[in-house]
C-alpha cells in the first residue's frame, strides 16, 4: 500500500492521459460485456415475468404445440385429481393501429380462480360477465395501452381478426401493474370463446393453465396428467416457456457472449501494453528499489496491485457504461424479437447487481491476468543493468524463441481442436487459444512487417517514414498490445461479416429453390408468425381467382422431437417436389420425396440432423394429439425454415394424426401471362373482407428473410464500434507513449533542423503503420476466427454447414475506417509532440 | 342448500298428512307439496350494489320433471344486449347439475364447469351453485330448532360444495321455506328470503326472492310473474340442440 501511493501514484499522475486511456480500454471491455448481458437477461426476465403475470396463479399448463387441442380435453383434465381449477386459453398476436397486441382469450365466467383482473371503475364486467359473454366485440385493455393510444370505457378499438377487420368495444381497462403489464402492457383480455371465433381457432384451445389443490405435488399432478392425456401433450410448469424462448434466442445469446468475451480481451490487451511500457519506462526505479531491498515479490505485488487498481476504475467505469449500453441494446434486442415472434417484448434494462459483479469482477481480473507479464517482467529486473543509463526495448532472442514456442504450440492446438468439433471444451479452447497464439505473436509480426514497411517508408517520406518505422522496430512492445487488440477486433468484425455473408448466400440459395411462389397467403404480416390459420376450404376458393395457377396448402407448427423444439411443415410433398425439390443433402432424392408424400417417413433439415443428434433412417417419434407419429427419416435437405431445424412430414398424415385441417401459408403459383398486382387485388379483395389475409409478394418474403439476417447480424455493427474504439484508443495511447518516450529524440529532431509539419507527418506515420498492421494482421486472423464461427454455428446455433466466404466487402470497408480512426487518434499527440521548448526536451531522459 | 329453496319458491299443494317429525321427513313433505310436472315464471331481478347502483335483468323460466330429476331452461330478455343468452340446466338425483350457456352472439353453448359453480350468477347475489337441484339424498338433515310457528333444519351437504352447512327455515303452516342461511368456511355467505306468498293452482309460491350476500353487502331481488305449473311442456325444447335450434 506504501509503495503503491509513494511509487505508483506519482508515476500515475505523471502519466495520467495514458493510464484513462488504459482504463478506457478496460471500461469499453467491461461496457460491452455488462451492457450485451444486460440487454439479453433483461429481454429473458421480461418475457419470464410477463409469462408470470398471464400465468397467475397456474402451476402447471397444459399444451399440445402449435395446433391447439379439442374442448373435450378441458373436461378430462379437471376431472384429474388434485386439480383444483383448470382454465383454457387462447393466445394470439394481433396487429392493430396501435401497434402488436396480445390477446388473452380467457373464461370470463370462471378465469378469476386463476389470474386476478385488477379492473378500474368497480369490477362489473368481471362481476357480471354477461354483457361481456353477449357481445363477443368486448375487450379488457391494460389502462396504460389504452392510455397511450386516447382510448377510454366504451371507446371502439379496430383489429384484423380471422373474420376480416372488426370493430371491438373497450369494457374495461385493467389497471397498471400485475396481468395488465405483461409485455410491456401490449395485452388486451377476450372471451375465450370469441377469441376461439375472432382468431380462427374453431372448437380448439391453446393451453389449459391448472391450478392444483393446496398442497398438492406439482409433480405428481404432471406425472397424472401427462398419463391421462397421453404423449401428444405437453404438461410443464410456465417458467419453461421462459427455457423455450431462450432456447429459440440461443442464436443471439451465443453470438453476444462472443463479441462480449472479445471485448474484455481487447482490454486485456490495452492493459498489457500499458504495463509493459511501464515496466520498461520504470526500469531505473525498479533497479534502485531492488538495491534498496525490495525482492522481487514485492516488485510483482506492486505491478500486480497497478493493475489491479486500474481495473477496479476501469471496470466501475465500464458498469456505468454497460448499463447504458443495455437501454440501447434491450430496445434492440426487443425489437428484433418483436419482428421474428410477433409478440410485443419489452426489453426492460434493470441492472443486475449480480452480473454487474460478475462483469467488474471479470475486469479486475482480466487486469490482473494482463498484468501477469509485466509483472513477472518487472521482477525479474536485474537491478545493477538497470540502474545503467539506455533503454531496453527490443525483445530478447530467448523470450522470442518461448514466445513463439508456446504461441506456435496454441496455434498446433487449435487446429487440431477442429478435429474434435464434437467435443465442446476442446473446440472452444481451441478457438481462445487461436486467439491468444496470434496476440502473443503480434511483437515478432509486428517487427516483421515494420521491417518489411521501412523500405517502402523510406522512398515515399524519407525522414518522417523511415523514423515512424523504426520508432516501432525498436520499440515493437511498445505497440504490440495495441496492434493485437485492433488484430483480435477486426477479426472479429471479419469472422462476424463472412458468417453473415455465408449465410446470406447460403440463405439465398435455398429461397431460390424452396420459396419460389409468386404469393405468400399468409394470416398474418409474417411468415413466421403462426398464431392464426385458415381453413383448408380456403384453397379451393382462391383457386377460383383469375391468374392463380396452383394453390399449395402447408401447416406449419412447432412441435417438440428428440427433446427439443423443431418445425414440423405439412405440406402435399408431391406438389412441393414438383415445385420446390430441395436437393438431397443424404438419402436418394429420387426416393426421398415420394416417400414422405405417401405418409412412410420424414425430411429433415440438415439443421435438425446436426443440432438434435439425428441421422438418416432414424426413426422419428413426433408428438401428435392422438399419440405418437412414428416415422423413419428418408432424406436430409438444406433448409432454413427454422435456425433450430424443420421436419417435412405428408398433410394427410398431419390432418390425421393432428385432427386439425387448418392451413398456416398457400403457397400461390400464378399463370405465366397473369398480372401480378391485378391477381394480388383480386384476392384481397375476394377473401380480405372476410378473413384475416395477408398476400405477400415472393419479393415481400425475401425482403423479410433479409431483415431478419440483418438483425441477427446487427452485433457485426456493435463490433465494429467496438473495433473503432479499441483503434482510437489503443493508438493514443501507442502514440503517447511513443511520444513520451520519444521527446529527447523529437527534440533533437527539431534541433537540427526538423520541421514541426515533418514531426507531425512522422507520429501520423507511425499511426497509419500501427493501425495498417493491426488490421492486415485483423483480416488475417479473421479468416481463422471466420473457420471458428462457422464451426460454432454448425455446431451450435444453426446446424448447417453454410460454406466459407471471406467477406470482402466488410475487409475493404474496414480498410478506410481504421485508417481514418488511427488517423484521428494520433492528431491529439502529434500536436503534444511539438508542443513545448525545445530544450527541455533535449534534457528528458 | 339454497339451491333447494331456490327450486321450493313454490310449494305443492298443503294436503292432509300426519305432522312430519323429524328433519328430513320435514323436507320431504316440502318437496311433496311443490311438486309440479312444470314451471313457468318471468323473473326480474334487481341488484343493489354499493353506490345506490341498481341493475335490472329480466328472464323467462321454465323447468320440466321434478325434483333432482328436472330440467330447466332461462332465458334472459332484458336488458337488450343480453336478450337471447339462456341457460339450461340438467338436474341429476346423484351428482352436481350439467350447465351451459347458449351465446347467441357467437352462436354456440358453453359449458359451465363444476369449478365455477360458485362464481356469482351474472352480477347477481346468487351463485351457479344457487340454481341446481338436488335430491334431498345429497343432504344430511337436523332438526335444530321447532320451537315457535317455524322449524328449523340444519342441512349439511354430502357432496362438494361451496357451503359447510345451510339452515333452512320451514313455516309449519304451509310447510313453506321462508329463509335460507348458507354457510361458509368463514361463516355467512348469503341469506336468501322468501315473502309475498300466493296460492297458485295449490301450490304456495313466493313472488319475492331476496338474496343478501353477507361479505359484499349487496342484495338481490327476484321478482316472480306470470307464474304457472303444470303446462304443458316438451323434454326436447330442455337439451344444448334445442338451445341451437331456438
Amino acid at each position: 500500500m506504501i509503495l503503491l501511493r509513494l511509487i505508483s501514484w506519482p508515476y500515475a499522475k505523471k502519466h495520467l492521459q495514458r493510464w484513462l486511456l488504459t482504463i478506457s480500454g478496460i471500461a469499453l471491455g467491461v461496457g460491452v460485456f455488462a451492457g450485451m448481458h444486460t440487454a439479453n437477461l433483461g429481454v429473458l426476465a421480461a418475457f419470464q415475468r410477463t409469462i408470470d403475470r398471464i400465468a397467475g396463479q397456474a402451476q402447471l399448463q397444459v399444451s399440445a404445440g402449435e395446433a391447439g387441442f379439442d374442448e373435450e380435453v378441458l373436461e378430462r383434465v379437471r376431472a384429474i385429481p388434485g386439480v383444483r381449477a383448470a382454465a383454457a386459453v387462447i393466445e394470439a398476436t394481433v396487429s392493430t393501429p396501435a401497434g402488436n397486441l396480445l390477446i388473452l382469450g380467457v373464461d370470463m365466467l370462471g378465469d378469476r380462480s386463476m389470474r386476478s383482473y385488477d379492473l378500474e371503475s368497480a369490477d362489473d364486467v368481471l362481476e357480471d360477465p354477461l354483457v361481456f359473454l353477449a357481445q363477443p366485440d368486448s375487450i379488457l385493455l391494460a389502462k396504460t395501452f389504452a392510455e397511450k393510444n386516447g382510448l377510454a370505457l366504451n371507446s371502439r378499438f379496430p383489429m384484423r381478426t380471422m373474420e376480416g377487420d372488426r370493430v371491438f368495444v373497450v369494457r374495461g381497462l385493467m389497471r397498471p401493474g400485475g396481468m395488465a403489464e405483461a409485455f410491456g402492457g401490449s395485452l388486451a383480455v377476450m372471451d375465450l370463446f370469441a377469441a376461439q371465433k375472432f382468431l380462427g381457432r374453431g372448437r380448439k384451445f391453446d393451453r389449459i393453465d391448472v391450478a392444483l389443490d393446496e398442497g398438492a405435488d406439482p409433480d405428481g399432478a404432471g406425472e397424472r396428467l401427462r398419463a391421462a392425456l397421453g404423449p401428444g401433450f405437453e404438461v410443464e410448469p410456465p417458467q419453461s416457456r421462459g427455457r423455450h424462448f431462450e432456447e429459440t434466442s440461443r442464436m443471439y445469446s451465443v453470438a453476444s457472449r462472443i463479441t462480449s468475451v472479445f471485448a474484455l480481451v481487447i482490454g486485456m490487451f490495452l492493459i498489457y501494453n500499458t504495463l509493459a511500457v511501464a515496466v520498461i519506462q520504470r526500469r531505473t526505479e525498479i533497479g534502485v528499489l531492488r538495491a534498496l531491498g525490495a525482492t522481487r515479490g514485492q516488485i510483482r505485488t506492486l505491478f500486480l496491485a497497478e493493475s489491479a487498481v486500474a481495473g477496479a476504475w476501469g471496470s466501475l467505469a465500464g458498469a456505468a457504461l454497460g448499463i447504458l449500453l443495455a437501454r440501447g441494446a434491450s430496445a434492440y434486442i426487443g425489437g428484433m424479437l418483436t419482428t421474428i415472434y410477433g409478440v410485443p417484448l419489452a426489453g426492460e434494462s434493470a441492472p443486475d447487481l449480480r452480473l454487474l459483479a460478475v462483469a467488474v469482477g471479470a475486469g479486475v481480473v482480466t487486469s490482473v491476468l494482463a498484468g501477469w507479464l509485466p509483472a513477472h517482467a518487472a521482477s525479474s529486473v536485474d537491478p545493477v543493468a538497470a540502474l545503467k543509463r539506455g533503454r531496453v526495448q527490443s525483445l530478447g532472442r530467448s523470450e522470442s524463441r518461448w514466445r513463439m514456442r508456446i504461441a506456435l504450440g496454441m496455434a498446433l492446438f487449435s487446429s487440431l481442436a477442429l478435429l474434435f468439433e464434437a467435443n465442446a471444451y476442446i473446440f472452444y479452447l481451441g478457438f481462445v487459444l487461436s486467439a491468444l497464439a496470434a496476440a502473443m505473436l503480434t511483437p515478432l509480426f509486428s517487427k516483421a512487417m515494420a521491417k518489411w514497411l521501412r523500405p517502402l517508408f523510406a522512398k515515399l517520406l524519407p525522414v518522417e517514414g523511415t523514423l515512424a518505422a523504426d520508432s516501432i522496430l525498436q520499440a515493437p512492445r511498445r505497440a504490440a498490445g495495441t496492434i493485437a487488440a485492433l488484430m483480435l477486433s477486426v477479426s472479429l468484425v471479419v469472422a462476424l461479416g463472412g458468417l453473415a455473408r455465408a449465410s446470406h448466400g447460403a440463405i439465398r440459395q435455398w429461397a431460390d429453390i424452396a420459396l419460389n411462389p409468386d404469393f405468400f397467403v399468409t394470416a398474418a404480416e409474417t411468415v413466421t408468425a403462426r398464431t392464426f390459420t385458415f381453413p383448408a376450404a380456403l384453397a379451393d376458393g382462391l383457386r377460383t381467382v383469375e391468374g392463380v395457377e396452383e394453390v399449395q396448402p402447408v401447416r406449419t407448427l412447432r412441435v417438440t422431437v428428440k427433446n427439443g423444439g423443431v418445425l414440423l411443415m405439412a405440406a402435399d410433398v408431391a406438389a412441393i417436389e414438383r415445385r420446390a425439390k430441395l436437393p438431397a443433402v443424404e438419402g436418394d432424392s429420387a426416393t426421398m420425396y415420394p416417400e414422405t408424400a405417401a405418409g412412410r417417413g420424414v425430411l429433415a433439415s440438415e439443421g435438425f440432423i446436426k443440432l438434435h443428434g439425428a441421422r438418416l433412417g432414424e426413426t422419428l417419434e413426433i408428438p401428435s394429439p392422438s399419440g405418437i407419429v412414428r416415422l423413419p427419416i428418408v432424406g436430409v435437405v438444406r433448409d432454413f425454415s427454422d435456425q433450430r431445424g424443420s421436419l417435412l412430414i405428408s398433410r394427410d398424415l398431419y390432418r390425421k394424426a393432428w385432427n386439425d385441417e387448418t392451413v398456416s401459408i398457400f403457397r400461390v403459383y400464378l399463370r405465366k401471362d397473369a398480372d401480378h398486382t391485378a391477381t394480388r387485388d383480386r384476392i384481397l379483395a375476394k377473401f380480405g373482407q372476410t378473413s384475416r389475409l395477408f398476400v405477400l409478394t415472393n419479393r415481400d418474403i425475401r425482403r423479410f428473410i433479409d431483415q431478419v439476417t440483418e438483425q441477427w447480424f446487427g452485433l457485426t455493427y456493435i463490433q465494429i464500434a467496438v473495433a473503432l474504439s479499441v483503434a482510437v484508443l489503443g493508438v493514443v495511447n501507442a502514440l503517447t507513449v511513443s511520444i513520451a518516450e520519444r521527446r529527447r529524440e523529437l527534440g533533437m529532431i527539431q534541433a537540427v533542423g526538423g520541421l514541426r509539419s515533418q514531426v507531425r507527418r512522422m507520429v501520423w506515420t507511425e499511426a497509419l503503420t500501427v493501425g495498417g498492421i493491426g488490421l492486415a494482421l485483423g483480416l488475417a486472423l479473421g479468416v481463422v476466427t471466420l473457420f471458428y464461427a462457422l464451426a460454432i454455428s454448425r455446431r451450435d446455433l444453426i446446424g448447417t454447414d453454410i460454406g466459407f466466404a471471406y467477406p470482402w466487402q466488410t475487409a475493404a470497408i474496414l480498410i478506410p475506417v481504421i485508417a481514418a480512426a488511427s488517423f484521428a487518434a494520433s492528431l491529439g499527440p502529434a500536436e503534444s509532440a511539438v508542443r513545448g521548448p525545445v530544450s527541455e526536451a533535449l534534457e528528458y531522459e | 342448500m339454497n339451491r333447494l329453496a331456490l327450486a321450493l319458491v313454490s310449494f305443492a299443494p298443503l294436503l292432509a298428512q300426519p305432522a312430519p317429525t323429524g328433519a328430513r321427513e320435514i323436507m320431504e313433505e316440502v318437496q311433496r307439496r311443490q311438486k309440479a310436472a312444470s314451471l313457468h315464471y318471468e323473473g326480474t331481478l334487481e341488484v343493489s350494489g354499493g353506490g345506490g347502483r341498481v341493475a335490472t335483468k329480466s328472464w323467462v323460466f321454465d323447468r320440466i320433471g321434478s325434483f333432482g330429476e328436472s330440467r330447466s331452461v332461462l332465458r334472459f330478455t332484458v336488458p337488450a344486449e343480453v336478450k337471447g343468452v339462456a341457460l339450461l340446466i340438467v338436474n341429476h338425483p346423484d351428482r352436481a347439475s350439467d350447465q351451459w350457456i347458449w351465446r347467441p352472439a357467437i352462436g354456440r353453448e358453453q359449458r359451465v364447469a363444476i369449478q365455477d359453480r360458485s362464481t356469482r350468477f351474472f352480477g347477481t347475489d346468487f351463485s351457479f351453485e344457487d340454481l341446481e337441484e338436488r335430491d334431498l339424498n345429497q343432504f344430511e338433515f337436523r332438526l335444530a330448532s321447532s320451537e315457535g310457528a317455524n322449524w328449523v333444519l340444519d342441512a349439511k351437504p354430502k357432496k362438494a360444495s361451496q357451503y359447510e352447512t345451510t339452515k333452512v327455515t320451514v313455516s309449519k303452516d304451509r310447510y313453506t321455506v321462508t329463509q335460507v342461511e348458507c354457510f361458509g368456511k368463514k361463516g355467512l355467505v348469503r341469506t336468501i328470503q322468501y315473502r309475498d306468498f300466493e296460492r297458485i293452482k295449490n301450490i304456495w309460491t313466493a313472488r319475492t326472492v331476496e338474496v343478501a350476500d353477507a361479505q359484499r353487502n349487496s342484495r338481490t331481488t327476484l321478482r316472480y310473474d306470470r307464474v304457472d305449473y303444470n303446462l304443458a311442456m316438451r323434454e326436447s325444447d330442455f337439451t344444448v340442440d334445442a338451445l341451437r335450434r331456438r
